[in-house]
């Protein structure tokens, strides 16, 4: 448990190639087999290395556009980066995008299965942690309506429950408290106390930066996709807002 | 009940429209024309829905790719086997149909299974060719229905293959489809000139067998090479 390596990101770079204009019928290719088209280069991830002991609460932060989610994708393997190296250490839940993947016309039991499954539960260990899920959650009057009808609070509350009541070694959240009201905040507060009693090793985005420092044992900051600062939280958060570090 | 009852609603009025058209007016000159029609048209509507089912199912999965990684090819396994279970309700229509031709079960009906098997086989290659591409190619969806369109016209569902000139009998025939159409109804009523004899062997449909284990690969192939960005495109 202790020592051990949770993740370990080496060189890591994503490019996305946005194309100026859409090509996506095939039909523009036999209308105009001949015409190049012109791409947008992204690069999201610059050479990003960094890594996460077992056990470890780690901070990222930075502006809006900065790399932070696609980062988190890139370590939950939903995109694959085009260079370097992500070694992961143990079993993943992710918690990103606000949501683990809902499908809006189903019932919430009815998402909260299929999540669950697709996540690796077994369906008795589904069966076991239902209720678990709904009560976390506080959704058990809503339990069998359609997520469509669901508020953004309802439902970012109903992802972050899935989360983590799947078993797992590494939590990825990005920006869980966002939406959530003071009551859940706290809760979710009480809940990473309790993964850290656990020795669950959590990546947390965050903009809150006061969360940040109080939770999280290192941190880094990322602009333009490549890392600014990586170490304390306090010192992180200093290179990335001067002025935040007063408030905090 | 009611459900299961809703889902053979199609295929019988597919099959009361042709049978109404083509039984008395054309009068194809085949026996049992209405079991002849309706084996086709189960067996198309399996096939034709599967792939219409498929086809935008990785797209619409798009939410739950980018926020979980899982193997993808569950979604189209999934959404064609779905289709699958309405198949087999509407074999229990056929089953009712042979029970009232008074036509009993033989053991070479056995056969059904590798034939059923094999057609699964070529829908799902078609299946995960047609929803890959949908990811990156919007238009698969139009192109699919002129091809859903060519394959019932194409194959001797309401009419005997007979028909068709030699060379383009032959063509049809290379279609996987075509062939298990043919042998399930030669299996389940008997041989007769529009269908072509028993398949008591193997050797005769080793091609299209060929060509719908080749399209599974295929599809299997461009699907694993696509799997890697669906994140970024669905």
């Amino acid at each position: 448990m202790n020592g051990g390596v949770a993740i370990e990101a080496v060189g890591v770079s994503k490019t996305f190639w946005i194309p100026h204009e859409q090509r996506a019928r095939l039909k523009e290719y036999f209308a105009h087999p001949f015409k190049r088209v012109a791409y947008e280069r992204n690069d999201a991830l610059r050479d990003v290395t960094f890594s996460v002991a077992e056990g470890e609460f780690f901070g990222i932060v930075g502006p809006n556009g900065s790399g932070k989610s696609t980062l988190l994708k890139v370590l939950a393997g939903i995109y694959r980066s085009d260079r370097g190296m992500v070694r992961i250490g143990g079993r993943i839940s992710p918690f990103i995008e606000l949501g683990v993947g809902f499908n809006p016309e189903f019932t919430a039991r009815t998402n909260v299965e299929i999540n669950g499954l697709l996540i690796g539960l077994t369906r008795k260990q589904l069966a076991e942690r239902f209720d678990a899920i709904i009560e976390f959650a506080g959704l058990e009057r809503f339990v069998d309506q359609q997520l469509k009808n669901f508020s953004s609070g309802m439902l970012l509350r109903l992802a972050f429950s899935v989360a983590i009541q799947v078993p797992f070694d590494i939590l990825l959240v990005d920006e869980a408290l966002a939406v959530g009201d003071a009551d859940f905040q706290q809760k979710c507060l009480q809940t990473f106390d309790d993964l850290r009693e656990a020795g669950k090793t959590v990546v947390l985005v965050s903009h809150d930066l006061g969360v940040v420092s109080s939770f999280c044992d290192r941190a880094l900051l990322l602009e333009n996709g490549t890392v600014h600062a990586l170490g304390d939280p306090g010192d992180v958060i200093e290179t990335y807002r001067p002025e935040a570090v007063v408030t905090a | 009940m009611l459900g299961y009852l809703w889902s053979l609603a199609k295929p019988l009025m597919y099959f009361t429209v042709l049978w109404v058209v083509f039984g008395s007016l054309f009068k194809p000159g085949i026996e049992r024309f209405p079991l002849y029609l309706l084996i086709g048209i189960v067996l198309y509507t399996f096939m034709a829905d599967a792939v219409t089912a498929t086809l935008p199912s990785i797209v619409s999965s798009g939410p739950t790719i980018r926020r979980i990684a899982f193997p993808p090819l569950v979604i189209p396994l999934a959404s064609s086997l779905a289709t699958a279970m309405t198949f087999l309700a509407n074999c229990v229509a056929v089953a009712l149909f042979l029970v009232f031709a008074r036509i009993t079960p033989e053991p070479r009906w056995l056969l059904l299974v590798p034939l059923v098997l094999e057609l699964y086989i070529f829908v799902l290659g078609l299946a995960l060719l047609a929803s890959t591409l949908f990811v990156r190619f919007r238009d698969v969806g139009q192109i699919w229905e002129v091809g859903a369109t060519l394959l019932f016209f194409s194959a001797p569902i309401m009419y005997p293959i007979t028909i068709l000139p030699y060379w383009a009998q032959r063509l049809v025939e290379l279609n996987p489809f075509v062939q298990v159409l043919q042998d399930v109804r030669s299996v389940l009523l008997g041989s007769d000139p529009a269908t072509g004899g028993v398949p008591a062997r193997v050797d005769g449909r080793l091609l299209q067998i060929a060509i719908a284990v080749g399209l599974l690969l295929l599809g299997l192939f461009v699907h694993r090479r696509s799997a890697p960005r669906f994140a970024e495109r669905a």
